[in-house]
């Protein structure tokens, strides 16, 4: 086996709320360039680890090392400059600004103007800016939003709102990409062509993708590594194959009807 | 619609120069001549002053969406440091108005930095609490006059005024359609998603809340050198409340929205001073109707620039 880059490892994860344990003791890592999935049944923590990951919330005990570098305790905005993007769960696009607005408020990452810049408008302003709305619209045009840029993002359609949600992640330029059930809500043929959009993105820009999805048959097929989180511990971990055959995961998670779904 | 390439429109900015001097030459020419009265050049100021406190309260509410209710408190550190520095200290004006403008943004940062962790009514009342410590604290000094007030000389003409609006919407125009006042809009339209996309937004609202509170300072010192006295009780609740109206009629997140009412309701205003008994009752009518037939505000939140626009497109 060749040595990949460790991107993301935690260790005894931990955070209480009030005298509610969410998430304990959860390790996991994630190897450059794997996607590996992060399932459970509703209210098992797995939003609130994406938000310990992405420095919503601090951890109550525990470490987070991303790229061997110490980042639990970090503010959101620095994670994401540091590489780590993240779509959520309940869409949250920027409603009443353009499709375009959208990613380029993502791109601001990248931009090297300061506020003097603008207000003078010198020519780094126009030089930045121009680089920034060139690359947003290369973005749109691969994800096929190309034709609706000008639309404000509460009208666009649900499908294409989860798309837009995906673009802005990677305006970003992530190293690490966290998606956070992206096919919620979505009938199998706009599922398929998501799963399409991923595959492709992550080869593109090479990215190491941690997913948390309901839909099983999505999971199954696509993941090459599972953990499963339940009442915020991990109770299983492994391939898709192992995972299935798991006791614990047919119990805890799977329960006794979905036996015939993963037959 | 975003054009291909973001470039300087040298024709259009050719026409907003003219423009700009024409509207100035002119009014000048009127001065001083004469068939521009007293009570019109008090009208004058007046609506000048108040699109100077619209336009830098549009900056925190309108696009940043951070709701402030003690504007005024921003408008009477400028007017006080200001008159401290002509009247007491013999500093020239111009000094006076950039010393306004850099209290009142110190005051900005100072309240901004604790108080911008607090969200919604939170920060309303948080800054509506700041507004009346600052008047409180104006009775309470005697080098100021204390209730009585302070004797200003009349410094305020209009070319400084004009010049300073004039400057003042530039800065923030061109500071909203940038990648900086872009991030503004995202904090206003989603805090947590826009912390996800690298939007440092207590670093933004900062900036807003120092840039508003520089231009209300800067209010504060034509103010202050407009009507030869200063007192705490202008700088009351009302106040702060009269600038949020102009931002919220003219249309939240519009910039020409907040400088047409405030222009439109310090004409209203000063007619109404006709009726003392019935002033406020009138005003009040005013508002309630804008706001049953226009509850987006007058601009919504489009700019008027935007309404050329389209009517070039459809020609």
């Amino acid at each position: 086996m060749t040595t990949k880059a460790r991107v993301l490892e935690t260790k005894g994860l931990t955070i209480h709320f009030g005298g509610l344990t969410a998430v304990k003791d959860v390790d996991l890592y994630l190897d450059e360039g794997e996607l590996v999935a992060l399932i459970g049944p509703n209210g098992a923590g797995k939003t609130t680890v994406f938000n310990l990951l992405t420095g919503v919330y601090r951890p109550t005990a525990g470490e987070i090392r991303f790229f061997g570098e110490r980042i639990d305790g970090t503010a959101p905005h620095r994670l994401t400059r540091k590489g780590i993007a993240r779509t959520f769960q309940n869409i949250r696009l920027f409603q009443n600004l353009t499709v375009l607005d959208n990613v380029r408020i993502a791109y601001q990452v990248n931009t090297h103007h300061t506020f003097i810049d603008s207000i003078f408008r010198l020519p780094r302003f126009f030089r930045e800016e121009n680089r920034m709305l060139a690359e947003s619209r290369k973005l749109l045009e691969r994800v096929g939003l190309s034709a609706v840029e000008g639309e404000l993002a509460r009208n666009l359609p649900y499908g294409m709102q989860r798309r837009l949600e995906i673009a802005r992640a990677l305006a970003t330029r992530p190293k690490l990409l966290l998606l956070d059930e992206p096919a919620a809500g979505m009938n199998p043929r706009e599922t398929q062509e998501l799963m399409d959009l991923i595959r492709q993105v992550r080869e593109a820009f090479g990215l190491t993708i941690l997913l948390i999805e309901h839909d099983m048959s999505l999971v199954m097929s696509v993941s090459e590594r599972i953990y499963v989180l339940d009442h915020g511990a991990l109770i299983a971990h492994g391939t898709p194959a192992e995972v299935r055959k798991n006791p614990r995961v047919i119990e805890a998670y799977l329960g006794e009807a979905a036996e015939d779904a993963l037959a | 619609m975003t054009p291909m390439t973001i470039a300087p429109d040298r024709k259009r900015l050719a026409l907003l120069f003219i423009g700009i001097v024409a509207l100035y030459a002119v009014v000048q020419a009127g001065l001083s001549a004469g068939w521009i009265g007293r009570f019109y050049e008090n009208m004058l100021m007046n609506i000048g002053i108040n699109i100077m406190l619209a336009a830098s309260l549009h900056l925190i509410i309108g696009v940043t969406g951070q709701f402030s209710i003690g504007h005024a408190g921003f408008l009477a550190v400028g007017a006080y440091t200001s008159a401290v520095l002509t009247t007491k200290l013999d500093q020239p004006f111009f000094l006076a108005i950039l010393a306004a403008g850099v209290v009142a943004a110190l005051f900005g940062l100072l309240v901004g930095a604790p108080t911008l962790r607090l969200r919604g009514d939170y920060l309303a009342i948080a800054t509506l609490g700041f507004g009346e410590i600052v008047r409180i604290t104006l009775y309470n000094i005697d080098y100021v006059g204390g209730a009585a007030g302070m004797q200003v000389k009349h410094l305020t003409n209009w070319t400084v005024l004009y010049g300073a609006v004039v400057v003042m919407l530039v800065v923030i125009a061109n500071l909203t359609n940038s990648a900086h006042g872009r991030a503004m809009l995202a904090v206003r339209e989603d805090e947590v998603a826009a912390e996800a996309m690298g939007v440092p937004t207590t670093y933004y609202k900062v900036l807003a809340f120092a840039v508003g509170a520089f231009f209300a300072g800067i209010a504060g010192a034509m103010y202050a050198h407009q009507f030869y006295i200063i007192q705490p009780v202008a700088f009351s609740f009302l106040k702060s409340f009269e600038i949020l109206v102009f931002v919220v009629l003219g249309g939240l997140g519009s910039l020409s929205g907040a400088v047409l009412a405030a222009t439109l309701l310090s004409v209203v205003n000063i007619y109404l001073q006709a009726f003392p008994e019935t002033r406020m009752i009138l005003y009040s009518l005013v508002l309630i109707l804008v706001m049953l037939y226009r509850p987006q505000g007058l601009m919504g939140n489009r700019e008027l620039g935007d309404l050329f626009r389209r009517r070039a497109k459809e020609a």
